[in-house]
């Protein structure tokens, strides 16, 4: 056959392969055409590769072959990002991401990177050993269970500042202001906000103290801080309710706050100050 | 008779002779220090995780040279081991521990003051690939220091931004390369 011929017909063939190839993307309806050259490290053409598109935001996709020549065409797509696969025999798959505009015709051309050598290095010539390499899905599962974990300890942890703020502010409502007596409905409202702060907080604290430790790993950080706060708060939610019983009890049988419940809103304070600290300390942080 | 035996010695000891430069010519990098550095950008905060953990090699044949370099993702320090934890796990690094690049570059790259590189990253299960990255170079005898920046994005390795007060972290997650290779 006449040379000419034979490549006219070579490329009326490949031109009719891609668009039956690409039919998946005709259903886009879109008037887009996307075209390049498909090159090799060295900037020569590459030649019948094979080209996938797949549109981001619906996961169409489709394939085209390109021709002998290197150039590839897909034809009907429709404006958006895309992401396109080349690979061809004898180089290594190239996937490139880009976004088509809304222009009926548009360029888009791909140099792929040649394969590895037969003498390229592997892991073991780095000294990484198979078993360093390989991943471990218990210690990934680990992992999951402590994040899990500590974001229930976060979510946990700022829904009883609620209580706890309320507990503060309907305190003088319980003792009493100037020597009059709070009223018994005003310490049944600051018992009742004292009680919710300390069974979220022990529900809280359950998740920092369950969460999984993993191996091998040194406290760094502003994390130190939140733990160390711990040690404030963690003995100032338990006593703040004890005293704070001891304090209802004598005000209950018309006694005037004396002994060590008189400490209950200081104990209340400092455990306040030390929890709100705390959160400070890794609210900035993700 | 003798006089025809010179030629014949010769078309024997010229191929071995091309041969033996052509072995000569293959070379060796080792990576002798490396700066790995990624950014994180949030609306509320900016964080980098450094690791000084990489290893790396480079063998050249016939004018190429394939390099290849690994480093354990849980080496990344952000100076705060909770956060450095929480990426090990959005990175899936208990599943895939290594971070390894690959990339192939001409012999003759290492006397240029610029280079730009194919890179084909796995983290994180997954495999990236970056066309014609641009990096710095700077020679001093044997030894080679590259420095650039890898335009990585969380979407080029599908990991699920991590969110601090239900906003996400930026999609670009760069990384800045500072490594030191020797000639072997």
């Amino acid at each position: 056959m006449n040379p000419k011929r034979a490549k006219f017909f070579s490329r009326l063939e490949i031109s009719a392969l891609s668009l039956v190839a690409a039919a998946p993307l005709l259903a886009q309806i879109g008037n887009v055409t996307l075209s390049g050259t498909i090159t090799g490290p060295s900037g020569t053409p590459v030649p019948n590769a094979e080209i996938s598109v797949r549109r981001v935001a619906t996961g169409e996709s489709g394939k085209v072959k390109g021709d002998p020549a290197g150039s590839y065409q897909i034809p009907n797509l429709s404006p958006g990002d895309y992401e396109i696969s080349v690979t061809a025999e004898g180089f290594g798959t190239k996937v490139e991401k880009l976004s088509l505009t809304s222009q009926t015709s548009q360029t888009f051309n791909i140099s792929l990177a040649a394969p590895a050598g037969p003498g390229a290095p592997s892991l073991a010539d780095l000294g990484i050993s198979p078993s360093q390499a390989t991943g471990n899905s218990q210690y990934q599962a680990m992992l999951d269970r402590r994040s899990h974990m500590l974001q229930i300890h976060q979510r946990l942890g700022l829904i009883t500042t609620a209580p706890l703020l309320a507990s503060i502010f309907t305190g003088p409502g319980a003792k009493g202001h100037h020597g009059l007596p709070g009223s018994p409905s005003g310490r049944d409202l600051h018992a009742a906000f004292g009680a919710s702060t300390a069974a979220l907080y022990l529900a809280t604290a359950y998740f920092a103290i369950r969460a999984p430790k993993i191996p091998d790993t040194s406290t760094r950080g502003p994390i130190r801080v939140h733990k160390a706060l711990a040690w404030i708060h963690g003995p100032g939610m338990i006593l703040t309710p004890i005293l704070g019983s001891i304090a209802f009890s004598q005000l209950s049988n018309g006694q005037r706050i004396h002994g060590i419940a008189k400490y209950h809103s200081d104990a209340a304070f400092v455990t306040a100050a030390a929890y709100g600290a705390a959160i400070i300390s890794v609210s900035v942080k993700f | 008779m003798n006089r025809n035996r010179w030629p014949a010695f010769l078309r024997l000891a010229l191929p071995l002779l091309a041969l033996a430069q052509l072995a000569r010519a293959d070379s060796q990098w080792v990576l002798l220090q490396s700066t790995l550095t990624y950014h994180v950008s949030h609306p509320l905060h900016e964080v980098n995780g450094v690791s000084h953990a990489a290893k790396g090699k480079g063998s050249c044949h016939a004018g190429e040279c394939d390099f290849l370099i690994a480093v354990p993702v849980k080496t990344f320090d952000s100076g705060d081991s909770n956060r450095d934890l929480h990426m090990l796990q959005v990175t899936r690094g208990g599943e895939f521990p290594m971070v390894i690049v690959r990339t192939r570059l001409p012999e003759q790259a290492a006397a240029a003051a610029a280079i730009k590189a194919d890179l084909e990253i796995q983290f994180a299960g997954q495999t990236a690939h970056y066309s014609q990255v641009p990096f710095q170079t700077t020679t001093q005898g044997k030894t080679i220091r590259i420095t650039g920046t890898v335009p990585s994005t969380v979407a080029d390795f599908k990991i699920d931004p991590p969110k601090l007060l239900a906003m996400p972290i930026k999609n670009e997650i760069p990384v800045k390369v500072d490594m030191t290779w020797q000639s072997q």
